[in-house]
Formats: structure tokens, C-alpha cells, sequence
């Protein structure tokens, strides 16, 4: 009995490494030659191994019981328990199945709807005011050159930056265009085949994209009563119309009709028309066969055919309203009846131009 | 929101890092963390609050002597692990107590765990051995044992405990004790 317990406490000693070299050597000795003992030395091992496992279990369950005392299974078993509704049941059950139906459901709508939409005008709004051609630009100031070195007078030198056309809203000098035509310019200058004159700003209308502009050049000689009337009335699809520009340095004639009463993406403020217009064209009259004004060129779709804009005449003359009555003087007016109606169109041309004019922009 | 987490889950390097330095609070926030996920299993497929428990228990045993173990492989996330484990513990309860388990109710993938759970069912089953040799034991016998080779306390702190005049008698005591613990083992 005494040997027993000697013997157990030196087998746990050398399960457990605590004994010495030499005292492990000589168990190791006695363990070899004696297979009572080796038997004894296998089966205590397996069996502590038991008890540690049965320790590690018994606590780790202790630690779990811990965690769940801080979980509110009460609430957590109402809010996961079957549900006593069907309904909620096979909603629980399927939701992912009804997920993808859904989805499904919704990009078939979207593409039915973008199906449908693709006929909406897509293309991007393009304003047309001309950024002057480098070549162009050096034989400007050429003629230039030659043309100031020989009166001696003063004038542009330099060649312009941006060009865009306007037309005269008052015999005594006020023009109207493109606001992003005059954009950033540090000065002005309007030009026709009455000479050029310098111009400065009045009024903008950022909103409509208008600009009225005044001539304050002193070589500026008054006009004669305007040939054309602004016309109120929006006028109908299929009205010829057409318009003067200078996307060159000389006039140039663009000829179409109203496409649509409205403009880019349904804009209430502005015609379509069918007029090939380039960079140069912005601000340039809209008119129809009577010689009246109804609109401003403004801007086309870039990758739509003759999509051309423009803004409505009854705009131009809001934009009037803002400048003070009594400096305007003889200005256009609205009207139905117009000195011009029935002439041909050349003959129309020929009155309109003194009054268009070639807007030069510098900065 | 059936399957809701609590934002605490730990992530399952860090609950395999946590097991493998014995961290308690990694065991708790594992614990935490996917129990509404076992609760919903068994509430929803026959059981109570106190199956899911006890299933729960069982799965993140079973995770625990993988990892502690050495073998584990992440081979999935720990979260369709433990639910894996904790269905099939509880199909097969379901089918020894003979109720149905057809149309079970999923609610999380399930990956192939069986083996795992017959090395646990082994191992379980040496368990409940040892735990009922201990009590047939019984006192002082049981917590000598206890103290001494689960919690590792030195024969002196057992002889002071137990009132003993020297070590010596409580080194017999506790020999006498583990001969009548091994028989009481094996012969069950």
C-alpha cells in the first residue's frame, strides 16, 4: 500500500516531467523492465487525460452558462418564434425567393422604361459661339495690320477670341445676343458693313440666355427704323423660317422651319428648328417668311441632325423691359402688321442686314 | 431581421485566436453572437428555448475541441459551421424521439459535419462516464480529485482545505480516492 502510493506519486511525477534526469532515467529503466509498472505508467496517463478533458469540458460549459445568463432569451424566443400567421410564416420562409422575384420584377420595369425612353432626345446641348480659327486669326490681323497702319487710328489689333451674331433691337444702338456669346469678354465689338464699333454690356439674362448690348462707340451713326417686328405669338411647327449669321466673316444665310415648340428635353422657352447652324451662328435673328423676329439662335444638339434652338421671341422682349424706356428710344416693337411682308426673300435679306450684326468677343 | 446579429460578432480569426489563448471573452461574444441564429433553428423545427441551448452547447463544444484540438481548418465561415453542427445534432435528437422532421426550416447554408460530430459523440460519451463515476464517488472524495488534477491545486492547499494533519495523509487519501474513481471508470 505505501509502495503504491510512492510508486503512483512517482509515475505523476514522471507524467508530469518534475523528475530529475538521472531519477527519470533509472523510472524509464525500471518501467522497461518491468511491464506491470509500464502498464500501471499507461493507463494513469490515459486517465488524468480523461479527467483534464472532463475539467476543460466542465468549465468551458460553466463559461457558456455565464454567456447565456446575459442573453434575453425571453425576448429573443418572442421575436424568433414561428409566427402563428401563415402569412408572416411563408414570407419568413421565402423571402429570398421573393427577393429575386422582386428584383426580377423591377429591372424588367426599368427596362421597359428606358426602352421607351430611348426616343427621348439624348444628345448633349451644344451653345454655338465660334472660338476663332488660329488661320483665320492670323489673316485677320493682317487686313488689320495693313488697314491701322495706313488710317493711323486706333481699332483691334489683335485678332478676337470668341465670335457670335446679334441683331439690333433699337435704331440707337442696342443689340441683342447670346449671353454665353459676350461670356468672360473683357470688350466688345459689333460688327457689320457700316464698320465696327465698340459695345458694351447692359443687360444679361442668365435664365434665357439672352444679352442686350449697347453701342457706345462714338463713330456709331443712329439706324433707320428697324425693318422687322418681334413677334409674340409662339409660332406654329412648320413655319419656314430662317436666319443670318456670321459663322464666317461674312453674313451668312441659314434657311429651315419649326421642328418642334419646344426646345432641348420639352424647354418651353425655345423652338426646335431644322437649320444647319455652326459655331458663329448663336445670337443671330430667327425669322419667319414676314419679316418678323421670333427667336434667338442659340445652341443645336451636337449629335442630332438639324436640332437647332432657339429662344423665343417674347423673351428678348422681357429682357427689353429691364432697361429703362426712355433710354431705348426707337426701339422694335411688337406688331402684326410688318413693312416687310411680302417682299421676296432677298429683298428681305437685303433690309435685314445693315441690322445684323458680327459680335466680337476679346479677353 | 430574422436572422439579426448582434454588431458584436467577433470575427472567426478572432474567435480561433481567442480559443487557442483561452479567452474568455472571445468565448462569450462567440456565444453571443450566433445563438439568436441556433435559437431561430430550433424554435423554428420543434424545439424550445432550453433544446437550443443545450444543441448550442454541444456545436460550440465541438468547435472548441476542433480548434483546441489543432486540426481546424477554416474551410467555411464559422457561423454555416456552427449551424451545420447544431442541425445535425438536432435532426438526429429529433428522430430518436421519433418526432417528424420532414420540411425542416432552413435558414443558413449547411456544410457536411457528421464526422466531427461522431468524435464528439465519443468523447461526449466518456464525458457523461466520468461525470457519473465522480458522483458515485462522492464527497470528499469527488472535490480532492477535482482540486487536485482538474484545478491543480498543490497537495498542501488540499491538506489545509480538508483539515488534514499532514500531507501525507492526504496524498493516501487522495490515492485511495483515484483507485476507487479508475475502478468506478471502467467498470461502467
Amino acid at each position: 500500500m505505501r509502495n503504491d502510493i510512492e510508486l503512483e506519486g512517482i509515475i505523476e511525477d514522471y507524467l508530469q516531467g518534475k523528475l530529475s534526469a538521472t531519477e527519470a532515467a533509472a523510472f524509464e529503466e525500471l518501467r522497461a523492465n518491468d511491464p506491470a509498472i509500464d502498464h500501471k505508467v499507461v493507463t494513469h496517463k490515459v486517465f488524468l487525460e480523461e479527467l483534464k478533458q472532463y475539467g476543460a469540458v466542465l468549465s468551458l460549459k460553466q463559461q457558456m452558462d455565464n454567456a447565456h445568463k446575459k442573453i434575453d432569451v425571453a425576448s429573443l424566443t418572442e421575436q424568433l418564434r414561428p409566427h402563428p400567421s401563415y402569412i408572416v410564416n411563408l414570407w419568413r420562409n421565402n423571402k429570398s425567393a421573393v427577393a429575386v422575384a422582386a428584383s426580377f420584377l423591377l429591372l424588367t420595369i426599368f427596362s421597359i422604361y428606358s426602352i421607351q425612353h430611348n426616343t427621348k432626345q439624348n444628345g448633349s446641348y451644344e451653345v454655338m459661339r465660334r472660338e476663332m480659327a488660329n488661320i483665320k486669326n492670323n489673316q485677320n490681323r493682317l487686313v488689320r495690320t495693313i488697314i491701322s497702319s495706313s488710317k493711323m487710328d486706333k481699332g483691334p489689333v489683335r485678332a478676337a477670341k470668341f465670335g457670335g451674331t446679334g441683331f439690333a433691337l433699337t435704331s440707337n444702338g442696342y443689340i441683342c445676343t447670346n449671353l454665353h456669346v459676350i461670356k468672360d469678354a473683357d470688350s466688345i465689338y459689333v460688327q457689320n458693313s457700316n464698320g465696327s464699333f465698340k459695345a458694351s454690356v447692359v443687360h444679361r439674362d442668365p435664365e434665357h440666355d439672352i444679352a442686350i448690348l449697347k453701342i457706345t462707340d462714338n463713330a456709331f451713326v443712329p439706324l433707320s427704323n428697324l425693318p422687322y417686328k418681334l413677334k409674340k405669338n409662339t409660332t406654329g411647327m412648320g413655319e419656314n423660317v430662317y436666319t443670318l449669321g456670321f459663322p464666317k466673316d461674312d453674313a451668312v444665310l441659314g434657311e429651315g422651319y419649326v421642328s418642334s415648340r419646344t426646345g432641348h428635353s420639352g424647354d418651353t422657352t425655345q423652338y426646335q428648328v431644322s437649320i444647319e447652324i455652326n459655331p458663329g451662328n448663336s445670337g443671330g435673328p430667327l425669322l419667319d417668311n414676314y419679316g418678323n423676329i421670333i427667336g434667338v439662335i442659340t445652341a443645336k444638339e451636337n449629335n442630332v441632325d438639324g436640332a437647332t434652338f432657339a429662344i423665343k421671341a417674347k423673351y428678348i422682349q422681357q429682357a427689353l423691359n429691364a432697361i429703362p424706356e426712355d433710354s431705348l428710344g426707337k426701339k422694335v416693337a411688337f406688331s402684326k402688321k410688318n413693312p416687310m411682308q411680302g417682299l421676296s426673300r432677298t429683298k428681305q435679306i437685303d433690309k435685314i442686314e445693315p441690322y445684323v450684326y458680327m459680335i466680337k468677343v476679346y479677353n | 431581421m430574422s436572422n439579426k446579429l448582434s454588431s458584436s460578432v467577433p470575427t472567426d480569426r478572432e474567435v480561433v485566436l481567442g480559443i487557442l489563448n483561452n479567452s474568455e471573452d472571445a468565448l462569450n461574444r462567440l456565444y453571443i453572437g450566433y445563438y439568436p441564429m441556433v435559437l431561430q433553428f430550433i424554435l423554428n423545427n420543434n424545439g424550445d428555448e432550453d433544446d437550443a441551448k443545450d444543441v448550442y452547447q454541444e456545436a460550440i463544444i465541438i468547435l472548441y475541441n476542433k480548434i483546441k484540438g489543432g486540426d481546424f481548418e477554416l474551410s467555411s465561415k464559422l457561423k454555416t459551421y456552427i449551424y451545420s453542427v447544431c442541425r445535425r445534432i438536432w435532426l438526429k435528437k429529433l428522430s430518436q424521439e421519433s418526432k417528424k422532421t420532414n420540411n425542416v426550416s432552413e435558414f443558413e447554408d449547411v456544410i457536411a459535419v457528421e464526422v466531427d460530430i461522431e468524435q464528439h459523440e465519443e468523447k461526449d460519451l466518456q464525458f457523461e462516464k466520468m461525470g457519473s463515476a465522480l458522483l458515485n464517488l462522492g464527497e470528499p472524495c469527488k472535490t480532492i480529485i477535482q482540486d487536485f488534477y482538474i484545478n491543480n491545486l498543490s497537495m498542501q492547499d488540499i491538506c489545509e482545505k480538508f483539515g488534514y494533519t499532514n500531507t501525507d495523509n492526504a496524498k493516501t487519501q487522495k490515492y485511495k480516492c483515484l483507485q476507487r474513481l479508475k475502478k468506478l471508470f471502467f467498470q461502467s
